[in-house]
């Protein structure tokens, strides 16, 4: 039987094609060819001031986008799910989206800094790990649960509800957690309890606890193997960021407590130390509505990356932060993910600026 | 064609009988969800959602009917489906039972196993075509090139049968077995064809003085299943187990066996059945000028309707190979292979079309545990990866120098220990190539004392390049000398050149074929050597009797035998009587 290889290895190049052509909008758009960030933005910090303890690698802010992608995603989603069944989720856009900005990241700081082997392995171990879950999500939407999906999408089954509750409790635990302490396990005898057996819309029913019920089982064990592999390999990472600001900003930090002071210059710097991950925003937010300045940021006065959440239309239009790539939401026709670059020392400019202009900061990557 | 490869895809995708085994599950798994996938993305971009719903029989449909295929490939009912309904483990096992589970050796309750032929490759019980009168038949050999119509095929059931058959009749027979010959040895136009592959049966075995007496229509590969569960093997045979015995026995063929050489050194006696439908019995004191016209007497004297030949044990041999330089071939044999008492089976390997590098393959006897899972070689419906090697090697460019540098190579990475009879059970599907009506493959072999290697080495290079023949194979074979038999190619120790070459169908072809062919004879001839008759006859009469200085012997015999020049060929019909065909 040759004709079969034969026709399969055709319909495989179509179906590569068809699945790699250019489509508009481009899941991940780069501002341009390879790096474009100014080299002079990508030179590690020769004296920093802050302490040894407190510093992390310059390229950090870049390769933290990967990771934090797999944060907006599941916001993407949640945001989603509480008016459409997931069903119909961009899953393998999101895929795409993920490496294409991997890709783009990487050509900024490639050449400029030394490998970052830990970095990029974690990376990929959770790139493979998405791109599985989100390869398999998108074989059972199309194959089964596209079937039983309701007209347009209404979210009208128990089980859907279920779903749009689990990711928003998702999400907002990962914004502060590591996803694998996520207490999947409990969420099953709540399937149970919060779901009727019989009900209209039967089959979907059925379908939706089949498929969420696999889904927190193989991710309470997936979860708990992460859990001990990275308790192995990686070091307990620290829950602050610490900065130098040009100016202690003194009395404005009191309605602030997750400021914490360090250490006051006479020259009227002053080292602080931030709270990481995603309250580390808010708290510069604050310190910028002080006219606080940065000098170092986990030591470093290189670029620092932020993405913002724009109108399609929208430009930074001031030279000091530079755009890196785009990102459209697809599941919120209009707008983009837009990721920009500045020198440490131009944050606080930045973030002023952006607010004048009304543009939502959706995170800092503090390295 | 077999069976299964006329079947439509549909067959494949729709049906749930039989069993698939993983790399064909593989296969078409990739190919239904890439079609899907394609349909999908089409009919979503040109007409809308809804259009995809359609798609949902058909994909649910043969990935469950393909699914549950492969679920029998390990003797599981394809009700092991419904374990997808099993949270989280159902999938894994199936995930696991469907694309990584070997499927059952044997046979099971949902049939054979995928992908081995039930039997050998077979010719045809002679072919119809519009125009021929009633019992009229095409009888044609392996390669397609010599079709004749005969007036009648006769298939015996019993040796009765076959003597009463050519007692009450006169005129021309032809007698044909695997017809794997492959210069109309097997027919002669207008001759009562008589196949004898109804003679096949087994009629004495001793298991303790090594002998099996059997009917001459019998295959070798028969015998190979008869005599392997009692730890036997045939002494001599050809590589692949397709012959009838018989056949083989016309022709005295030969291996790749060591220390060994003519099939005749294996066999003990033979009995005839005469042009009158008389009977005798002939071995080396017994009738001794019948047996040794008989064997390698391409079927003049007589037919052979029983044969008691030799058997060893049936022994675990490792293969070895060394690649080396053709000059260096013969002196290395000397010392390595001819008087290694391990050595079972060798071959070298010459190397097209330089003809400069020989691989050395020798087959040694091992205590070791095969590397093999059966005891005889399986069967396989289908070579594409043979059958590919086939075509790169001789259509491409450089696929010469690809086998000799790359693929071979590869190939011999590996180091099976298979069992002898493993080893003697090829089949010759594994050359069958698509086609072969615009060109086919074909043998040739000479022979020529061991001290004159490389003397005809050269002759051949040179003949083989000035006349570019698209040579796949030249496999060099060692034998012994022959006993005695008339039409002996062996008359002493030698090297046998076995040359396998692809040839256009075209008469020109076949003409320039033939001046090559006769500059090759003379060849080996003018080096006392000689060249073998199953192929082609192209060579002149005064070619074939200096090749074969007893010939005429047996035609004298043949005279008195078969007085009335019943058994025909083509053979006989080119260097015996000429004349009398016309006539």
């Amino acid at each position: 039987m040759l004709r079969l290889p034969v026709l399969t290895i055709l319909m495989v190049l179509i179906a590569g094609f068809l699945f790699f052509r250019k489509k508009q909008p481009a899941p991940t758009t780069p501002a341009g060819k390879g790096c474009v960030v100014p080299k002079e933005w990508l030179v590690s910090n020769p004296h920093p001031v802050t302490p040894a303890e407190h510093l992390r690698p310059a390229d950090q802010t870049f390769l933290t986008y990967p990771e934090w992608f797999l944060v907006h995603s599941p916001a993407e989603m949640a945001d989603f799910a509480h008016t459409h069944t997931t069903t119909t989720f961009p899953f393998l856009y999101h895929v795409k989206q993920l490496w294409q900005s991997y890709g783009i990241v990487y050509d900024q700081i490639k050449g400029s800094f030394p490998f970052n082997t830990g970095y990029h392995v974690m990376i990929w171990v959770i790139g493979v790990s998405t791109t599985v879950e989100y390869a398999f999500k998108t074989l059972y939407e199309t194959i089964i649960g596209r079937l039983t999906n309701p007209a347009n999408g209404a979210v009208v089954t128990d089980e859907d509800q279920f779903n749009a509750r689990l990711m928003q409790d998702y999400v907002d635990f990962i914004r502060m957690r590591p996803w694998y302490e996520f207490d999947f396990a409990s969420r099953i005898p709540a399937l149970f309890q919060t779901t009727s057996f019989f009900g209209p819309y039967f089959l979907r029913k059925l379908d939706r606890k089949y498929m969420l019920l696999t889904e927190l089982l193989v991710k309470t064990g997936y979860g708990y193997l992460i859990k001990l592999g990275t308790k192995a390999s990686y070091d307990e990472a620290l829950p602050t960021t610490a900065v130098v600001v040009d100016r202690f900003p003194g009395s404005g930090l009191t309605s602030h407590p997750e400021i914490q002071v360090v250490k006051a210059e006479s020259d009227g710097s002053a080292l602080l130390l931030l709270p990481r991950y995603e309250a580390f925003h808010p708290a510069v937010a604050a310190l910028v509505a002080q006219g606080v300045g940065f000098r170092e940021i986990a030591g470093n006065n290189s670029a620092i990356l932020l993405t913002v959440l724009a109108p399609d239309t929208w430009n930074p239009g001031f030279p000091e932060c530079k755009p890196v790539f785009t990102q459209p939401i697809k599941t919120k026709p209009g707008l983009k993910r837009v990721a920009v670059v500045t020198p440490v020392r131009w944050l606080a400019q930045t973030v002023r600026l952006l607010k004048e202009q009304s543009v939502n900061i959706e995170h800092i990557y503090d390295y | 064609m077999r069976l299964k490869h006329t079947l439509p895809l549909s067959f494949l995708l729709f049906t749930t009988r039989g069993r698939l085994q993983r790399s064909s599950y593989w296969i078409v798994s990739l190919f239904i969800f890439s079609t899907f996938y394609v349909l999908y993305t089409l009919l979503i971009e040109s007409i809308g959602d809804q259009s995809t719903y359609f798609l949902y029989p058909l994909l649910l449909g043969s990935l469950t009917t393909t699914a549950m295929k492969r679920l029998h490939d390990s003797n599981c009912s394809g009700y092991w489906l419904l374990a997808v309904l099993i949270p989280v483990l159902g999938p894994i096992w199936l995930i696991y039972q469907l694309g990584f589970k070997k499927g059952d050796r044997q046979k099971n309750r949902f049939g054979t196993v995928p992908d081995e032929a039930a039997d050998y490759f077979k010719n045809d019980l002679g072919q119809l075509r519009p125009g021929l009168k009633t019992g009229e038949r095409i009888i044609n050999d392996v390669t397609q090139l010599n079709p004749v119509v005969v007036a009648e095929v006769f298939r015996p059931t019993s040796v009765e049968d076959l003597r009463e058959r050519l007692r009450i009749t006169t005129g021309p027979v032809s007698v044909g077995g695997g017809r794997f010959s492959m210069g109309g040895q097997t027919a002669s136009p207008q001759s009562l064809h008589i196949d004898m592959r109804g003679l096949n049966q087994v009629l004495d075995f001793s298991k303790e003085n090594r002998t099996i007496k059997v009917q001459a229509g019998i295959r070798w590969c028969d015998i190979q299943r008869y005599v392997d569960p009692h730890d036997l093997s045939i002494k001599i045979m050809q590589t692949y187990a397709n012959f009838t015995v018989g056949g083989s026995l016309s022709v005295n063929v030969h291996g790749r066996y060591m220390g060994l050489g003519p099939l005749i050194l294996a066999v003990r006696a033979v009995e005839i059945v005469l042009a009158d439908g008389s009977f005798v019995r002939a071995s080396r004191t017994e009738n001794p000028e019948i047996f040794f016209g008989v064997i390698g007497g391409y079927n003049g004297l007589g037919i052979i309707a029983t044969a008691e030949l030799d058997l060893v044990d049936n022994v675990a041999v490792r293969r070895k190979d060394q690649k080396m330089a053709r000059s260096d071939y013969y002196s290395w044999f000397q010392t390595h292979v001819r008087s290694n008492p391990d050595a079972v089976f060798h071959n070298g390997d010459l190397y097209p079309p330089a003809y400069r590098n020989i691989r050395a393959v020798t087959w040694l006897k091992t205590t070791e545990q095969p590397t093999v899972k059966t005891r005889l070689m399986p069967l396989r419906e289908s070579y594409p990866l043979e059958r590919y090697f086939l075509w790169a090697f001789t259509e491409t460019f450089f696929g010469n120098w690809r086998r000799e540098y790359l693929i071979d190579p590869l190939i011999y990475l590996r180091k099976p220990i298979h069992w002898r009879n493993y080893e003697a059970g090829y089949d010759v599907a594994e050359l069958e190539p698509r086609s072969r009506t615009k060109r086919t493959y074909v043998l040739q072999e000479y022979f020529v004392p061991v001290r004159q290697f490389d003397a005809f080495t050269e002759r051949m290079a040179e003949i083989f390049n000035r006349f570019g023949v698209n040579v796949i194979n030249v496999s060099i074979r060692h034998a012994h000398a022959d006993p005695g038999s008339y039409l002996a190619w062996a008359r002493g120790e030698v090297f046998a050149f076995v040359v396998y070459y692809k040839q256009r169908t075209s008469e020109t072809a076949r003409q320039e074929v033939g001046t090559w062919t006769r500059e090759l004879i003379d060849a080996a001839v003018s080096l006392d050597g000689a060249y073998y008759l199953p192929y082609q006859a192209h060579a002149t009469p005064a070619q074939f009797h200096r090749a074969y200085p007893d010939a005429k012997k047996l035609f004298a015999l043949k005279k008195t035998l078969d007085p009335d020049f019943r058994f025909h060929n083509l053979f006989w019909n080119t260097y015996y009587q000429p004349k009398s065909l016309e006539s």
